[in-house]
């Protein structure tokens, strides 16, 4: 069996809420991503959804690595992109094309098996432990209590992730919001906060020690910049809450420092991290320290098939428990607090083709990312709370 | 798809040549093997060339499952082994199961397992190892001069219980290796036999005269402060690891960089186990090599992991129960093929004969330590080996 092809699509499409986080309060209608397929010269197609700004990187590996491969030596494809970059790093942009690349291969591993990636994996279970990530700092009250309510009656999650960061009463009020709106499915909610590296470590320390005379949390997320594992051991110490870290780092040998020096509480991986295989790396390297990892979010929860291999996982992140878009549907339902995975062959990710043909862009917008506005102003120094135009704005859309 | 039943074949082997290292120096040619094979209700068995009565223990956990399962029947028997922990003899067993489910993974692909990991590689480099204290000096020269014949180009000799002896074998292993190689790479192995300052005293010693690679097991497997300061004080890297059994046996070496590179095999906790080991190596830049094995088959593992080295062989002769083994070694490398799963076919009429032979004497089992040991050197006796004659 052979690839014989390589096809990538841009899309656009509009988001059920206006999201955002502690960077960007001004908030986002619209999101896009990319398809990548491989086609093999049976016709099996292998998908993946993501790496929209590494299109050239893609092509590239395409030409140069996968094109006339076998698809089934995806280890030998993922070492050979991998090195391919070594000189400037396979970080950045061409991480993103090699996890691209990296998870369109996985799926068509279990295609060609016929039998959903989980189980290509190795997993028996088919329940997920994951929590409702809200991502909607820009919401206001009434409207995230609306959403939480929304996640706990209609998928019964017992865990959630709050948007903090510029304004402590506000924090303060919200994380009250989240864990009263989880309270009717458990008595001990599970309570996520995400700063998104807009504290310095000492900031955090003052901050989440308040909160935590009222709450026990699950962790605090990014609670100072991706890099700076001294910061984040700090607050590790400092702190009775968990620290989780990492989203932001691309490579194994990134999480050395952390690995080393005890930086982080929680890992947090994705499949964005030179893709799966790259993934279920750093999961074996955390498990040797005996430390929990987390899966970020993830087009059409394809994290959810990972989570049951990873020896130490604790939780998924879901931000959105039904499809987001009519590009695509998955093969997840989330039911009481889990997800639970299905038993379509590979990602278990279907493309809606019309509706592809629809949401077609050729460029995909710069507030269609998920830092639409770059770092905020006053990040790691002092806080700089939402203005009367940006909260009009985000309430406008 | 579902797991039926297991067979566990027992058999004692007379291999071609007797295997010896510092703790047992005479050496020992018979050996005590197993073959497990765990049958599904698809006609598809799986096979590991090891496993013990420990088996049945565990079985219960896989018994009527679908045995693509391998991730979640690994964590059900680590889980079910928690208190005692995942050591010992039951560990022998885990390690057998999880191999045959894996071998069974790729037989229903169809491929062999290099490939089912994802590997596009189909050979792995090799080294060549005596674990042969008990061999006189002709013999050993010819064993390395056989492999580097094939292409090899790195040694490992056992040593420890004598300096002149063992200074002397280094230098039949470097002769043999470079009657076709410019630079061999050497390795020693005291197998645990020195303590913490003999081991640096005796190999940097040996480093005035040979340039070593690595040196194995040069104090205690769990001794991780002992293995640092013979790391700090050696230019020869360390290896150790055989005898840890998992991830978390592993964490205090990593973690006090006690270990320059990890030897490992599908012993440690299965072939998911051991995967799990070269990822976290691969975190901390680590190099693995994995062990000798029968059959050979831990090359079809070492092919998809990130930082393998090579792949310790031994060859001496133990195999006869199979019709079919990983055994093509060229240019250094052992080449597989295209044989669905780990590569072993089992010969049911030989093994029946060895099952149904008495060979007159009993194995050395088991592989115990010898006096002195990380005390003091307890020299070999007139004729302990034949090749050691005393006045």
């Amino acid at each position: 069996m052979k690839i014989i092809e390589l096809k990538t699509t841009l899309f656009e499409f509009s988001l059920d809420r206006v999201m955002g986080d502690a960077n960007s309060p001004r908030g986002r209608t619209k999101s896009g991503s990319c398809l990548v397929e491989l086609i093999t010269d049976e016709g099996l197609v292998g998908i993946s959804i993501g790496g929209g700004n590494s299109i050239p990187q893609i092509n590239l590996l395409f030409e140069a690595i996968l094109k006339g491969n076998d698809p089934k030596t995806r280890f030998g494809i993922w070492k050979k992109m991998v090195e391919k970059f070594f000189k400037g790093g396979h970080d950045g942009i061409a991480n993103d094309a090699i996890s691209v690349l990296d998870v369109a291969l996985w799926d068509l591993r279990a295609k060609i098996n016929g039998e959903p990636l989980w189980k290509t994996l190795g997993a028996s279970k088919k329940e997920v432990n994951v929590y409702a990530s809200d991502i909607a700092l820009p919401l206001c009250d009434k409207e995230l209590g609306n959403w939480y309510k929304k996640m706990a009656n209609n998928y019964g999650f017992r865990g959630a992730k709050l948007k903090v960061g510029l304004d402590q009463d506000s924090d303060l009020k919200r994380l009250e919001i989240m864990h009263n709106a989880l309270s009717k499915n458990t008595k001990e909610p599970i309570l996520y906060i995400d700063s998104n590296e807009y504290w310095s470590p000492k900031q955090t320390i003052r901050k989440v020690s308040e909160m935590e005379e009222r709450y026990t949390l699950g962790w605090i997320e990014e609670p100072a910049r991706r890099w700076d594992f001294l910061g984040l051991k700090k607050v590790s110490e400092s702190l009775k809450t968990p620290v989780c870290a990492g989203e932001n780092l691309d490579t194994l040998g990134d999480f050395l420092p952390y690995f080393h020096h005890r930086s982080a509480d929680v890992i947090q991986i994705s499949s964005g991290m030179t893709g799966i295989t790259g993934a279920l790396q750093i999961a074996d390297a955390a498990y040797g320290l005996e430390l929990p990892v987390t899966l970020g979010g993830s087009a059409g929860i394809l994290h959810a098939h990972l989570a049951n291999v990873i020896p130490n996982c604790i939780t998924v992140e879901v931000p959105h428990p039904e499809p987001e878009t009519k590009v695509y549907e998955w093969d997840v339902k989330i039911e009481n607090g889990f997800a639970i995975l299905g038993d379509k062959p590979g990602l278990g990710i279907t493309i809606n083709y019309e509706e592809l043909a629809k949401s077609e862009v050729k460029n995909i917008s710069v507030r269609s990312g998920p830092s639409p506005f770059g770092r905020r102003q006053g990040a790691g120094l002092y806080e700089v709370p939402p203005t009367d135009d940006e909260i009009k704005e985000a309430s406008s859309k | 798809m579902k797991i039926t039943d297991y067979k566990l074949e027992t058999y004692l082997e007379q291999m071609d040549r007797p295997l010896g290292d510092s703790n047992g120096p005479e050496g020992n040619d018979l050996i005590v093997s197993n073959i497990l094979i765990i049958n599904t209700d698809e006609g598809i068995s799986g096979i590991a060339p090891l496993g013990n009565n420990q088996v049945a223990n565990l079985f219960k956990i896989i018994e009527g499952k679908d045995p693509r399962e391998t991730f979640s029947h690994w964590q059900n028997m680590v889980r079910y082994a928690f208190k005692g922990g995942d050591e010992g003899e039951l560990h022998n067993a885990l390690s057998a199961i999880d191999i045959a489910l894996w071998d069974i993974k790729a037989k229903l692909n169809d491929e062999p397992l290099w490939k089912t990991l994802g590997s596009d590689d189909p050979k792995c480099k090799i080294y060549a190892s005596d674990i042969g204290y008990c061999l006189d000096d002709n013999e050993l020269y010819d064993f390395f001069k056989g492999m580097s014949d094939k292409g090899v180009d790195s040694g490992k000799v056992k040593i420890g219980l004598s300096f002149d002896d063992d200074i002397r074998r280094i230098g039949i292993v470097y002769e043999a290796l470079a009657e076709n190689f410019k630079r061999p790479k050497i390795m020693i192995d005291s197998n645990e036999y020195w303590s913490v300052k003999k081991a640096i005293q005796t190999i940097n010693k040996i480093e005035e005269k040979y340039d070593i690679f690595w040196a194995e097991e040069p104090a205690r497997r769990w001794d991780y402060r002992g293995l640092k300061l013979v790391s700090k004080n050696i230019k020869a890297a360390v290896a150790t690891g055989e005898n840890l059994n998992n991830v978390g046996d592993f964490y205090p070496l990593i973690d006090n960089q006690a270990v320059d590179i990890l030897n490992v095999s599908s012993y440690q906790s299965g072939i998911t186990g051991l995967r799990q080991i070269g990822n976290f190596a691969y975190a901390y830049e680590l190099p693995v090599t994995t062990m000798n094995c029968i059959g050979n088959y831990n090359a079809q593992i070492a092919t998809s992991i990130p930082n393998h080295l090579m792949m310790e062989v031994v060859d001496p002769g133990r195999e006869k129960a199979y019709s079919k083994w990983n055994n093509n070694i060229e240019d250094g490398f052992v080449h597989m093929d295209n044989t669905p799963g780990i590569g072993l076919i089992v010969d049911e009429k030989k093994l029946k004969e060895m099952q149904n032979t008495d060979y007159g004497r009993k194995p050395k089992v088991p592989w115990s330590r010898r006096e002195g040991a990380g005390l003091y050197i307890k020299e070999l006796e007139n004729q302990e080996v034949k090749w050691k004659v005393r006045d």
